[in-house]
Formats: C-alpha cells, sequence, structure tokens
C-alpha cells in the first residue's frame, strides 16, 4: 500500500501540473455546458416524456466528448514510461508490478472524475437557477452519477491495458479511442439492420453503454451494469498486468 | 555479493547472454567490460530483475533473483544506461519520490535526499526541473537515485557514457569513495575507467565471459613485449644496428630522420627495463638524446588482444 499511495500521488501531482489537464477540463465543461443548454431549450419548447438526466446522458453528443477524454488521461501511464526508459528505474524498484498498475489506474481514474463531475454540477446549478423541479429527481442524477462512474472505470481501465501496449502515447491513444467507440456503437447495430428481437440483438444489448445508461439515468438501480463494468475493468488491469510481466520474458 | 550461475537470456533466434557465470564479493567494485552489444547490458537488467533470465540463475545479497524479487531490488541501487529521468519533475522532489518508493521512512527521507545530493554536489540545483539539467547533472542525478535507499550494492550501467573528460574524471572519483561503503557492478566499454576504479575486471563478448581477473594480472598474463621509445640524433641506419645487438632487444625500427633526429621503437623482453642500458649505450656513442621512455601494455592492449584472439570463432553479435 506504501507504494501505491506514493505512485497514485506522484502521477496525480504530474497530471494536474500539466497544462493539458486544464485544456481538457476547460474544454468539456464548454462542450457539455452547451449541450445541456440545448437540452434544455428544447424542452422548453416541446414536452419530453424523459427527464433532463436521461436527455443529456443518452445523448451522443454527450458521450462524444468522453470518448475523447479517457486517451488524454490514459495515454501517458505507461507508453511515457517505455518511451522516456524511466519504466526501468520503476519496475527495479521494490514495488510489484500489480501495485503499479492500481496506482496508475487509480490516479487516471480519479484525473477522469474531477474532468467530469462538473457536468453533475449543472444539474445543481439549474435547480438552484430555475427552482424547477419537475425537469428531473434527484434519483436520476445519482442513477447518472453511477453511470459515469461505472462507465468511466471500464474506460480508463481499457486505456491503461491501450497505454502498456506501446512505447507510443499517441498509439495508445488512438487504440483507446478506436476500442471505446467501437463498444460504444455496439448499443447502436440493432438500428443498423440488426433483426430487434433476434438472438444477436438481444446479446449486443447486454454490450450496449446506451442501454445501461438508459435504465441508469431513470434513476432504477441495476445490478447487471454495475457486474458488467466492474468485471470487465478487472479483466482489463489484470490483463494490463499480464502485459507489463511478460516483457520481462520477451523484450 | 553477487552469484551468477549459468545466467542465459535467448530471444527469438539469438542468444544475448550464454551461461555467464561470475561472483562479486562483498566490498569489491568489478568492471564487466565488452564492446558494444556484448551483452552488458542485459546481464545487469537480469540481476536488478527487470528481465528474467531464459535460463540460469543467480542470488544477490542471498536472494534469488526470480523468487525472490523484491528482497533484492530492496538491496540493489541501479542506474540504467542512458540515465532515464522524468524531466518534468525537479530533481529534490524526483530524489525524493524515489526514495519513498524504493522504501526509505517519510521521517528518514529528507535525510536520505540530502546525503545522496551531498554524495553527488547536487545542492545547487535542487529546485532545478531535470529536463533543463546539463547531461553531467543529470548523471548525477542518476547516481543519488541509485544510492539514496543505501542499498548494498550498486549497479552502474555506463554511468560515465557521454561525459567530457572532466565529469569523467569526477564520476570515477567519486565511484571510487563509494566503493568504501559499497560494493559495486560498473559496465563500461571504457578501459581506462575501469583500470582506475576497479579491482577486478569480467570481460564479456558475444554472451559469453572472457576472462576475470584483476587489471594487472590481466596485463601481465598477455606478456605483450615492452616497448620503448628513443630519439637521438644521429644517423639511423648504423644506430640501429647498436642497437639491436644490446641483450634483451628483440627488434628495433626506425622512423624518417627530421632535422638530424631520429625516433627508434624497440621491442624488448617484458621481463626487463632496458632503460639503462639503452642510455649507456647512448652516452658511450655520443648521440645527443631528447627521449627516452618506456611504454607499458595498458588494458586496453589486452582488451583487443583478448577480442582478437576471439574472432577467428565467428561473425560477431550485434544490437544492444
Amino acid at each position: 500500500m506504501r507504494a501505491f499511495a506514493i505512485l497514485f500521488l506522484k502521477e496525480i501531482r504530474s497530471f494536474f501540473l500539466s497544462p493539458l489537464a486544464y485544456v481538457v477540463m476547460g474544454l468539456f465543461a464548454f462542450l457539455n455546458g452547451w449541450l445541456f443548454l440545448g437540452m434544455v431549450r428544447a424542452m422548453e419548447v416541446r414536452a419530453s416524456p424523459r427527464g433532463l438526466v436521461h436527455n443529456l446522458l443518452s445523448s451522443g453528443w454527450f458521450w462524444m466528448a468522453f470518448l475523447i477524454v479517457f486517451p488524454l488521461v490514459t495515454m501517458r501511464l505507461f507508453a511515457d514510461e517505455r518511451r522516456m526508459g524511466t519504466i526501468e528505474g520503476l519496475l527495479t524498484a521494490p514495488v510489484r508490478t500489480s501495485e503499479v498498475v492500481l496506482a496508475k489506474y487509480a490516479a487516471a481514474f480519479a484525473a477522469y472524475l474531477v474532468i467530469v463531475l462538473p457536468v453533475l454540477l449543472f444539474f445543481a446549478i439549474f435547480r438552484a437557477v430555475t427552482g424547477e423541479v419537475s425537469a428531473f429527481h434527484g434519483g436520476a442524477v445519482l442513477g447518472g452519477a453511477a453511470g459515469l462512474f461505472l462507465v468511466g472505470a471500464f474506460h480508463v481501465a481499457l486505456g491503461t491495458l491501450a497505454s502498456a501496449l506501446t512505447s507510443n502515447p499517441l498509439v495508445a491513444a488512438m487504440l483507446t479511442f478506436v476500442l471505446g467507440m467501437l463498444h460504444y456503437f455496439l448499443g447502436f447495430l440493432q438500428a443498423f439492420g440488426l433483426n430487434p428481437g433476434s438472438g444477436w440483438a438481444e446479446g449486443l444489448s447486454y454490450f450496449s453503454t446506451i442501454g445501461h445508461i438508459d435504465v441508469l439515468a431513470e434513476g432504477l438501480l441495476d445490478s447487471r451494469p454495475l457486474v458488467y463494468y466492474l468485471s470487465f475493468s478487472a479483466v482489463l488491469l489484470s490483463l494490463t498486468h499480464h502485459v507489463l510481466e511478460s516483457r520481462k520474458w520477451r523484450a | 555479493m553477487i552469484e551468477a550461475r549459468e545466467l542465459t537470456k535467448r530471444y527469438a533466434g539469438r542468444t544475448a547472454v550464454d551461461r555467464i557465470s561470475f561472483e562479486v564479493g562483498k566490498g569489491e567494485i568489478v568492471g564487466f567490460l565488452g564492446p558494444n552489444g556484448a551483452g552488458k547490458s542485459t546481464t545487469l537488467r537480469m540481476l536488478t530483475c527487470f528481465l528474467s533470465a531464459t535460463e540460469g540463475s543467480a542470488t544477490v545479497a542471498g536472494f534469488d533473483i526470480y523468487e525472490q524479487s523484491l528482497e533484492v531490488r530492496r538491496r540493489i541501487g541501479y542506474m540504467p544506461e542512458n540515465v532515464p529521468l522524468y524531466p518534468d519533475m525537479r530533481v529534490g522532489e524526483y530524489l525524493r519520490f524515489r526514495a519513498r518508493l524504493k522504501g526509505v521512512p517519510a521521517r528518514d527521507c529528507r535525510a536520505a535526499v540530502a546525503e545522496a545530493m551531498d554524495t553527488c554536489s547536487l545542492a545547487a540545483v535542487e529546485r532545478k526541473p531535470i529536463a533543463t539539467l546539463s547531461k553531467g547533472y543529470r548523471q548525477r542525478v542518476g547516481l543519488a537515485d541509485a544510492l539514496v535507499h543505501k542499498p548494498e550494492l550498486l549497479v552502474l550501467d555506463e554511468p560515465t557514457n557521454g561525459l567530457d573528460p572532466g565529469q569523467i574524471r569526477q564520476s570515477r572519483d567519486l565511484i571510487r569513495r563509494l566503493g568504501e561503503r559499497h560494493t559495486i557492478l560498473i559496465s563500461t566499454h571504457i578501459l581506462s575507467e575501469v583500470e582506475m576504479t576497479c579491482g577486478r575486471v569480467v570481460i564479456i563478448d558475444r554472451g559469453r565471459v572472457r576472462a576475470s581477473d584483476s587489471p594487472q594480472s590481466l596485463i601481465a598474463r598477455l606478456r605483450r613485449p615492452g616497448s620503448l621509445l628513443l630519439e637521438a640524433k644521429t644517423d639511423a641506419a648504423p644506430a640501429r644496428e647498436k642497437l639491436a645487438a644490446l641483450p634483451g632487444v628483440e627488434e628495433v625500427t626506425a622512423g624518417e630522420p627530421r632535422e638530424g633526429w631520429t625516433a627508434f621503437s624497440l621491442s624488448t623482453d617484458p621481463a626487463r627495463d632496458l632503460r639503462e642500458e639503452v642510455h649507456a649505450l647512448a652516452v658511450k656513442e655520443g648521440w645527443p638524446v631528447r627521449e627516452l621512455s618506456s611504454r607499458a601494455a595498458s588494458l586496453e592492449d589486452a582488451f583487443v588482444d583478448l577480442l582478437k584472439e576471439e574472432a577467428g570463432e565467428g561473425s560477431g553479435g550485434e544490437g544492444e
């Protein structure tokens, strides 16, 4: 645990001491703030059967910004250490590889949370300014937060793995982006000619981020996405561990 | 301190390190010498647990490098080749991070870092970002990193690579001083370095150990002919014959005379110093002399000869 804490703090420091963190935070808040405003305007014009939280979180535009945040917070984790050669000093220090993986993952996840949490503030600000209570209910915000948490845990783990696979942060970023995007679009395949109700469509709906968010953003707590994202994150992290350990035998 | 037995590292189709066995005793400074691509770095990386051996094993301070890797790593201060550092960290900050990571307790951290910085003369750059440091300073930061947790064993991979002659001399003195408190294993392809700092040399080439001995006895073992240089104002041909007639002189070559001065190069019996006899001859013949010196065989000669001996066996390995 000692090494975990030291590595975690070092990663956090180096992330938040770089200008990249603030550019990403600013752009993210701006883009999704704009989108939030658009959603509110749309609901002013036309009544919506579902709440504001649901409308925002089930929008493809909303997740686009996320798919860019994931590579940015994870691409440097291991790829940069390999590019600079500092991985040699890191892995010859008396620390377990698992501690290194977990510390880096936790730091990237914390950075992700700091970047996306302003989204939840939007709802608080909205309520404080308008006094409107019918646009959404508290349970939906909690469910939405759980969605951000789970989807983030999964994608950050994916980015951690991608970063361990290469010594080029840009390659890691592209890999994270493309894989994340593919996973996200699995949920849309039904719309592209798959027969609803067929085995394929049923199966794919289990992988669908959109489907999971649909449920969570209504304020319903479903154990299936919980198990899905957490177990997948664990698998990706253990793969990362294997990649780092197998380097000893190859390189 | 180190005991390597038949350590082997094979990559697809290539053997980088081929059954290397050697020992390093407590308190020794041992030089790991070989041309580029000989397998020095790979061997050091196996000892520091960065790479796993394909076959064979080694112990460091009695701990197995594979089974008890954490214990081994706790006892080693390792400075990798080219000294990788985090460019965006400040020197003091970096060393405190490394000290904590290597298990120095928080309350001793400041003192340990101050001591390491003092040893490596880094006080002036404590607050500077590593990216702005010169090569010499970066090297010293790497060294301070290696010794900040007071390891029993220091493993330094080409510690003077890329330094200027003044810096090389400084780091050589530093390494010698460190040898009083630590066991040290240094890899290098610079011979003068080993000759001046190390008590023992392990010469490796193409993944195999070629020799392991003190620099002095390696030189003696080669038994190259000793050589003398004489520069005198006289005619070349007759003087050459007279020099060659001296007992113990095996061969004499004369250079082109310049402004009456001729340089003679004498191969002699390595066991004897013939300067006195040569001087006596010059006095007897009345030659004005402006230089008379003996050239001892250096480790460089020993090294080149050893590699030449082996060169017949096939083509060399390449790569790192």
